[in-house]
């Protein structure tokens, strides 16, 4: 077993791999692996402003430009995911995040987003064509932070599984996806006490994520928030549960926690649209 | 009766107080994995003059923290590939030792975790805690626990170790670059 990890969308991106090829074969896939983390961290930055993100959150209302075909389909998959969840599972929550002080403030320094409110978010602001032109029909400040790290699992996988490697796990931040024959260990945090094991079993061939706001909950002017955002009432999630969704991609899984944590429903009928399974603890 | 091994007894509490602790690359493997095409590291550890610590400070915007750093130059032959600057972070409850591959112009070519350590909470702002961590290596003896396993969870951020790299981008433009 071979293990390493880099620092990447802003938490540790770990990569194992469960058959030991050779030294130099073992260092090409953990290279394309990492490469393949390391574009979408680029291109999906809320902070580096040469990212996509940036761009579309600079762009200006009217406005239209091309972006990274990896960008469209995370942006493909959000937005289908905001339209399934009618509006739980919302990338354009970054004015709250910025308002609270998770995010900086820069796509508002420019003046378009100007106090852009919450509430007052147009669910169709952005328009994806099928060649990758996105276009913007209204103000919006948008993070894939949860989704992104989703997306760069699966890429990392792809390009693992293209370098010849038979069976790996890929875990951003708990965010994971394992394939091949083996099973591979997994623990999750117990949400009360984070540094504890609340849950522990072997997962095969599938994708895992789990969100809580316990390690992002802050108190801003007298009210305790999170990094989490509901996305129809705008409102911070703050409790001390975890949601863990099983499904066949990581992105999916990733997208669909938030969802599971807003509904408070580990049977969401969604889910098994998705192939997806989760659970609350 | 066998006597009880203590050193041993010790290892194994500490490690069992961790919560979860894993070990990617001894420096050794990290030094190899960042310039493979490296045939020797020379051990070129800085001691930052006061001015330097300043246009540090100054560079990175946060404290150099630091006078001493463990730096090692990557060789070629004769010529210099580089260097590996090591160094660890605290977060909340957890170190992390990691190490940042730099170009001979100073800028960033490559960041290898090395260590990751977890505490329950109260040990790690003891200086005896991560004194047992603190440049440890696998070679050293030092139990990995529960490292095979992947944790799964809210996502932990690892901002000081983005802090990290960007303190040790100053010092490699103020002390290192050519």
């Amino acid at each position: 077993m071979r293990r390493r990890a880099q620092p990447w969308l802003g938490t540790l991106v770990e990569i194992t791999l469960a058959d030991t090829p050779s030294e130099a074969a073992a260092a090409l896939a953990f290279d394309a692996a990492f490469g393949a983390i390391a574009e979408v961290h680029r291109l999906m930055s809320y902070h580096d402003a040469a990212s996509d993100v940036s761009k579309i959150n600079q762009m200006a209302v009217g406005s239209a430009m091309q972006i990274h075909a990896r960008t469209a389909t995370v942006m493909r998959a959000a937005l289908a995911m905001n339209a399934a969840t009618d509006g739980l599972f919302d990338i354009a929550c970054a004015s709250r995040l910025v308002e609270w002080g998770y995010l900086p403030d820069a796509g508002l320094e420019h003046g378009r987003h100007h106090q852009l409110n919450h509430h007052e978010r147009d669910r169709s602001a952005l328009h994806i064509d099928e060649d990758g032109n996105i276009q913007k029909l209204a103000p919006t400040l948008i993070d894939l932070g949860g989704i992104a790290k989703g997306y760069a699992v699966d890429a990392a996988i792809d390009a693992l599984q293209a370098s010849g490697v038979a069976a790996a796990c890929v875990n951003a931040g708990g965010d994971l996806r394992v394939y091949g024959e083996t099973a591979f260990p997994i623990m999750i945090r117990d949400p009360r006490a984070p540094t504890q094991i609340g849950f522990r079993f072997d997962l095969k061939d599938a994708a895992l994520a789990t969100s809580g706001s316990y390690f992002s909950q802050k108190t801003v002017q007298g009210q305790l928030r999170s990094a989490l955002v509901h996305g129809v009432d705008g409102s911070a999630v703050v409790n001390n549960i975890s949601v863990t969704v099983q499904a066949p991609a990581c992105m999916t899984a990733d997208a669909l926690t938030k969802l599971v944590l807003l509904s408070a429903d580990p049977r969401h009928p969604l889910l098994q649209q998705f192939g997806a399974t989760a659970f609350i603890i | 009766m066998k006597p009880i091994n203590v050193t041993a007894l010790a290892l194994a509490a500490s490690a069992s107080s961790s919560a979860f602790a894993t070990q990617y690359l001894t420096v050794e493997q990290a030094q190899q994995v960042m310039f493979p095409d490296a045939t020797g590291f020379r051990d070129v550890s800085l001691q930052l003059t006061g001015e330097q610590m300043k246009q540090v400070e100054k560079l990175a915007g946060l404290p150099a923290r630091s006078v001493a750093w463990r730096v090692f130059a990557a060789y070629k032959g004769d010529a210099q590939l580089g260097y590996v600057v090591l160094d660890d972070v605290i977060g909340k409850f957890e170190l992390i030792s990691y190490a940042v591959a730099v170009n001979p112009d100073a800028s960033i070519k490559q960041i290898e975790i090395l260590t990751y350590r977890e505490s329950h909470g109260f040990e790690i702002k003891s200086p005896a805690w991560r004194k047992q961590f603190v440049g440890k290596t696998a070679a050293a003896g030092l139990s990995i626990g529960d490292g095979i396993a992947s944790i799964s969870g809210a996502t932990l951020s690892c901002t000081h170790v983005t802090d990290g790299v960007r303190r040790i981008a100053a010092i490699a433009q103020v002390a290192l670059k050519k």
